[in-house]
């Protein structure tokens, strides 16, 4: 048992044992004191009778009533009549007496007569002796059972704690977050230790949960960066055999930094949906327009849609506010504005409105662009989907995969309908404040 | 105008140290967290470029020091954290701007230059000019070898962008960060987009290009040999 555990045990014992001991001398006390008034009455009773009987017939009397109790009273007293010239009259004496264990009284009478009688405290004193003795035994009974009972409910009550302890201690040690603290066989839903154990449980459930959903996220971000990093490996290997040129040289090394600011882009965006997936996403939310965010993003995409011969059309004078990051949302706005425009060819027109639905904030990007084909929509928020009609545009196949994941990770929904060769409608709905 | 490169990994320090030769600083090159304060000891420098990973003594803590010793030299910390919250610390323990790893050294020039054109307050020009290129701030009006060319908002601060580094390459993130304000990458061409029209209004009709593109890390206006 842990010092804590030993220490609870003999601060329990120790109470037990004191509360004990005071009730234990309360009763030797108030038994002693009411034997010793018991003899008092009786010594105050006789002194009173011997008065009588010496006012009604003098010493003669007094002394046959003395001598007469000597052989019949089931106690012999102790009885001294002293006169007045100090001269004991009367004395009756048991024998073997000891003057000093005497319980005693006396009282002058009105002629100067003085009448003392005692009584032997013995059998007073082999009574309490004996009561001693089993107060004793009791007491030393207590503090055994007090001792053997703290421990035990010392040791019951901090079980589970000491479950829980252990159940850590593994887990420190081997690092495995499959471990779990085991519940006792019947649980009490009152029972605080048992509530401690299931909210740890749950609390490693979580930690568990997050840790999977990390170690996922770092395969995949690994994996899914080998193959740029094997394109720009290659790109400089070849241009490292070749011929030294200067010029195609030149032209290799300008292919290294476009690729690896596409990496950079890629491990960034992966990081993003990866953290926002498993719910590591610092949003750093305050209340935002979400018709200026969509505004804001339409006016990136402006030129872009001009030059592409596409009409872009923005509905977005909505007051609705939401509680979000607005950094965030505005990559959700562009990378569905990005690809609306990427997917719809010149003369189509691209659509996109901030409108109130039920107590949400909606945004809508409509296209008229190629569409997806329905054995397709269910995989385009997959990360680096790509669909066999877009893989002729450049991009990374991210863009809807981060907008799904920061939409969820606001707790929004995002939906899309589409048709191929007609158009798309994706829509975004938050909690509106 | 003399730089301190405060940097523990010797090719980032070096292709550092030897842009800002190019660009006509002074440099100095500290490898780990001590040097660094021991150089500024011993030397005023005009800016200092601080990574924050260092050995001995972090950069967050060699700025900190620095400041305490009364020291206003500017200070650009450059780090491989990109949350807001690291962003927060660096400025809050006495650093005047943020970089992250990896990025353009055209950035990171311009950063230094902007963080220069602050500390040392140049007046503020009212006019830019490149060649034959001229830009008037307070008219917004753009000629060029006279001839006026009428520019929409945005094509307007892409030039005076442009103009306020002429000869430096500006890259693509740059851009679209000064323009739009936008910090993260569309992955459509929204800047070569409007980039293209520019060049179409202050390049096409006349024989001298001043506009060009540096492949694979941005564009420069005027001046740039190579």
């Amino acid at each position: 048992m842990r010092p804590f555990g030993l220490r609870l045990a003999l601060w329990y014992a120790t109470i037990f044992v004191v509360a004990s001991t005071v009730i234990v001398f309360l009763t030797y006390w108030l038994t002693s004191a009411s034997l010793a008034q018991r003899d008092q009455q009786i010594i105050q009773q006789k002194i009173g009778e011997y008065a009588a009987a010496y006012q009604r017939g003098g010493i003669g009397r007094l002394a046959d009533i003395v001598r007469a109790e000597q052989s019949t009273a089931p106690e012999r007293l102790f009885v001294r009549v002293v006169d007045r010239g100090a001269e004991a009259i009367v004395l009756s004496q048991p024998e073997g007496w000891e003057p000093s264990a005497l319980e005693t009284a006396s009282l002058r009478l009105w002629d100067g007569t003085l009448v003392q009688v005692g009584k032997s405290t013995e059998a007073r004193q082999d009574l309490l002796s004996r009561f001693r003795a089993a107060l004793g035994l009791v007491t030393l009974s207590v503090v055994i059972a007090a001792l053997a009972g703290g421990f035990i409910v010392t040791r019951v009550a901090l079980e589970p704690v000491q479950r829980l302890t252990e159940a850590v201690g593994r887990i420190i040690r081997t690092g495995r977050t499959d471990e779990r603290v085991p519940l006792s066989a019947e649980t009490d839903p009152l029972d605080a230790i048992d509530e401690l154990t299931r909210l740890f449980n749950q609390m490693l459930d979580k930690i568990e949960g997050l840790v999977t959903a990390m170690r996922g996220a770092l395969d995949n971000v690994s994996h899914d960066l080998r193959t740029p990093l094997t394109r720009l490996r290659g790109t400089a290997e070849m241009a490292l055999a070749a011929p030294p040129d200067v010029d195609r040289c030149r032209d290799a090394l300008a292919d290294c930094v476009e690729e690896s600011d596409r990496v950079l882009v890629m491990l960034n965006t992966l990081m993003d949906i990866s953290e926002a997936e498993s719910g590591a996403l610092q949003l750093h939310r305050g209340a935002v327009r979400l018709g200026e965010i969509a505004a804001r993003a339409v006016e990136l995409y402006r030129d872009v849609a001009d030059a592409k011969g596409l009409v872009l059309s923005a509905n977005t004078s909505s007051d609705l506010v939401v509680m979000a990051d607005a950094t965030r949302l505005e990559q959700v706005a562009a990378n569905l504005i990005d690809n609306a425009v990427k997917y719809t060819a010149a003369g189509g027109r691209v659509d996109v409105e901030v409108v109130g639905d039920e107590g949400r904030a909606v945004l809508r990007v409509r296209d008229t662009g190629i569409g997806v084909r329905a054995d397709e929509l269910p995989h385009i928020w997959n990360r680096l989907f790509r669909g066999d009609t877009s893989r002729t545009e450049r991009g990374l196949g991210l863009g809807l995969s981060l907008v799904k994941a920061i939409v969820e990770a606001h707790g929004g929904t995002v939906e899309v309908k589409s048709e191929p060769n007609r158009g798309s409608v994706f829509t975004v709905a938050l909690g509106a404040v | 105008m003399r730089a301190l490169v405060v940097e523990d990994d010797p090719t980032i320090a070096d292709f550092v140290a030897r842009g800002l030769r190019e660009a006509g600083f002074a440099v100095d090159h500290a490898g780990d967290g001590d040097a660094a304060l021991e150089c500024t000891r011993e030397q005023t420098y005009d800016v200092a470029i601080v990574d924050v990973m260092l050995p001995k003594r972090d950069g967050l803590a060699v700025i900190d020091e620095m400041r305490r010793r009364g020291s206003a030299t500017p200070v650009l910390i450059l780090s491989a954290r990109r949350s807001v919250d690291d962003r927060v610390k660096g400025l809050q323990a006495g650093g005047d701007d943020y970089l992250t790893k990896p990025f353009a050294f055209a950035e990171l020039l311009a950063r230094v230059q902007a963080l220069l054109r602050r500390a040392t307050r140049t007046p503020e020009p009212t006019t830019l000019t490149v060649e034959d290129l001229a830009l008037d701030l307070l008219s917004r009006r753009v000629t060029r070898d006279g001839t006026p060319i009428d520019l929409r908002p945005r094509e307007f601060s892409l030039l005076e962008y442009l103009m306020r580094n002429a000869g430096r390459v500006v890259s693509k993130t740059m851009i679209l960060s000064h323009v739009w304000e936008y910090s993260f990458d569309p992955q459509t061409n929204i800047v070569d987009v409007l980039v293209s029209r520019l060049r179409e209004k202050i390049d096409r009709p006349f024989e001298r290009k001043l506009l060009q593109t540096v492949r694979g890390v941005g564009y420069v206006l005027g001046g740039h040999e190579r």
